[in-house]
């Protein structure tokens, strides 16, 4: 059995170089063809004046449609959630700083830290990057200041927060106020979850409801104090529709951003999706028409691949090939604005 | 690029706090672990190199398939293991810099092993056939073969804090990247390569490989000492 098992092994490998070699072999001979005819069209490029000022040709084609909300949501970890190892096995004991915690949920629920975060970017964009929700639960109450045992708070959130620099801009006043360190790990929001779920974070600040929701019914979720959902919400801002200036599918246009995506698929114009299970994604995901079944499955845009470009990368990475390439691509504001800023390097 | 160089020694001669702490813990966590990997693969690599006994073989097909192993992978392992979840949680250990040290001392100590094995595989004939010429006991003969290899160990030093300097898979998985704690270049370069900050990436980059140069240049000047 384990013959034959290493038998095939070797014949699978044999296989494979050998169509290696051969798509190899015809690409070489292909490449000389194609090489005259590209050659003088590329000295033409190079003797084009190159543009000495860097202007970014990425601009917010839809903005503040109710579809585009995009809302941050806290969720403390809970210390006796179903935690399973990686074989699946249960796990009672895991160490999770529920005092931290909620010191610091507390504490972004105050007024003096929404009022920070609601003036968040004024200064550096002339515009508000996040604004409050309307019905966001203000905390009043005691916070707990730290303690050696609760001093160290794990949180693990979405790159776009990280990006945007709020993070930054608030922490450290919490830190010197109550006496905590705050480690913060960023991923998308696939990942930051699942960082949780490994019972590797304290508490989450993600943006991608349906994955919340998830997390919660899951059993992994807590209720603070002075709180009455797992979930709480606190700001938001909106996703915006960015694309090349001259705008060939006309989405700035449509009456609709659902309409806007269909037009970019309809016209195969070039679009990047993070494609990395981030909230940015997820929210992708739900914009395309349903015929055309996108999901997070590679398989499911495996006929899209001429224009649909899935980039597994980070926000700041995909506007940048965005700009490159032309191409529409669907972006929290903050990260956007920050990337404009800067001349198109994010 | 000509921005990017501009940047590179801006951050350097402003000493960037961050930009220090970030120093700091690279120099920290690729010393100590290629140290380390060295103080256990020295011996391990000097003893396959230079007895032959049954088994041999197989431990030298163990360490070949270890040096090949894919950080990423290395990393993922230590991640389950030290995880919230993991059979070694109560340690504590996840996103800490010793956690990184770990990761890279087994992703480097197989590298030491090969290199030196296969040094002394090739040296260690002659070197018994002096030894039993001038009929030297063990302890001489050992001191006899690690003068022969001490240009060699310099080498695989020099390999090891290498590879670990410019590790990024294992210890961004097991290190979190978290600022002012395991946040290293590699990782920061990861970091503001994903934001989009290709110049300040590749100004991070010029500062690693200038420091990886003046560790190349200490190393070489003591390997001149050494072979004279």
């Amino acid at each position: 059995m384990k013959k034959t098992l290493s038998l095939l092994l070797v014949l699978a490998m044999l296989v494979a170089m050998l169509a290696g070699c051969s798509s190899s072999t015809t690409a070489e001979t292909e490449a000389p063809a194609a090489e005259p005819t590209q050659a003088p069209a590329e000295t033409v490029e190079t003797e084009e004046p190159a543009a000495d000022a860097v202007v970014v040709d990425t601009k917010i084609l839809y903005e503040a449609d109710e579809s585009m909300l995009n809302t941050y949501t806290l969720i403390a970890v809970n210390p006796d959630a179903p935690f399973t190892d990686a074989d699946g096995n249960p796990v009672s004991d895991v160490a999770v700083n529920t005092a931290g915690a909620d010191a610091l949920i507390h504490w972004l629920l105050s007024q003096e830290a929404l009022d920070l975060a609601a003036a968040y970017g004024v200064e550096d964009y002339g515009e508000n990057l996040f604004y409050l929700l309307e019905d966001v639960p203000v905390y009043d109450g005691e916070i707990a200041a730290a303690t050696e045992e609760t001093k160290t708070i794990r949180l693990s959130t979405t790159t776009s927060v990280n990006d945007s620099g709020l993070l930054g801009y608030l922490l450290p006043v919490f830190q010197e106020e109550y006496g905590y360190t705050v480690e913060v790990q960023s991923a998308g929001t696939g990942k930051a979850i699942a960082a949780a779920q490994y019972g590797n974070a304290d508490l989450i600040l993600v943006h991608s409801k349906s994955q919340e929701e998830d997390f919660v019914a899951a059993g992994y979720a807590r209720t603070v104090d002075g709180f009455d959902s797992e979930r709480v919400s606190f700001i938001y801002n909106y996703f915006v529709l960015c694309g090349p200036s001259a705008d060939p599918a006309g989405a700035a246009e449509c009456p609709s951003v659902k309409d806007a995506f269909a037009a970019i698929a309809q016209g195969k114009y070039t679009f990047i999706s993070r494609g990395d299970g981030s909230g940015t994604h997820t929210k992708e995901l739900s914009l395309w028409p349903e015929e055309l079944g996108i999901t997070a499955d590679a398989e499911s845009f495996a006929d899209y691949t001429d224009w649909y470009i899935s980039a597994n990368a980070g926000m700041g990475a995909c506007l940048v090939m965005a700009e490159e390439m032309g191409a529409y691509i669907l972006t929290d504001k903050a990260t956007f604005l920050a990337f404009v800023a800067n001349g198109g390097q994010a | 690029m000509g921005s990017a160089a501009e940047r590179a020694i801006e951050l350097i001669l402003s000493a960037d706090r961050e930009l220090c702490n970030i120093l700091s813990v690279t120099g920290r966590m690729s010393l100590a672990s290629s140290l380390l990997a060295l103080l256990i693969g020295l011996p391990l690599g000097v003893w396959l190199g230079a007895c032959r006994f049954r088994g041999r073989g197989a431990l030298l097909v163990v360490n070949r398939t270890l040096m090949g192993m894919p950080p990423v992978v290395c990393g993922l392992i230590f991640y389950m293991l030290f995880s919230g979840v993991g059979p070694f949680r109560h340690m504590k250990l996840l996103f800490t810099v010793e956690i990184m040290i770990l990761a890279q001392v087994v992703l480097i100590t197989p590298i030491v092993v090969g290199t030196m094995e296969s040094y002394v595989s090739a040296i260690a004939p002659g070197v018994r056939e002096t030894a039993k010429g001038l009929a030297l006991g063990g302890g001489r003969t050992l001191a006899l073969l690690m003068n022969e290899c001490s240009y060699q160990i310099c080498s695989a030093y020099l390999l090891a804090f290498s590879r670990s300097i410019a590790e990024v898979g294992a210890v961004s998985m097991v290190g979190g990247a978290i600022a002012w704690k395991t946040n290293v270049m590699t990782t920061a370069i990861m970091q503001y390569t994903n934001r989009g900050d290709f110049s300040l990436g590749i100004a991070l980059g010029m500062i690693l490989l200038s420091l990886s140069l003046l560790v190349n240049i200490a190393i070489s000047l003591l390997q001149k000492g050494v072979s004279r």
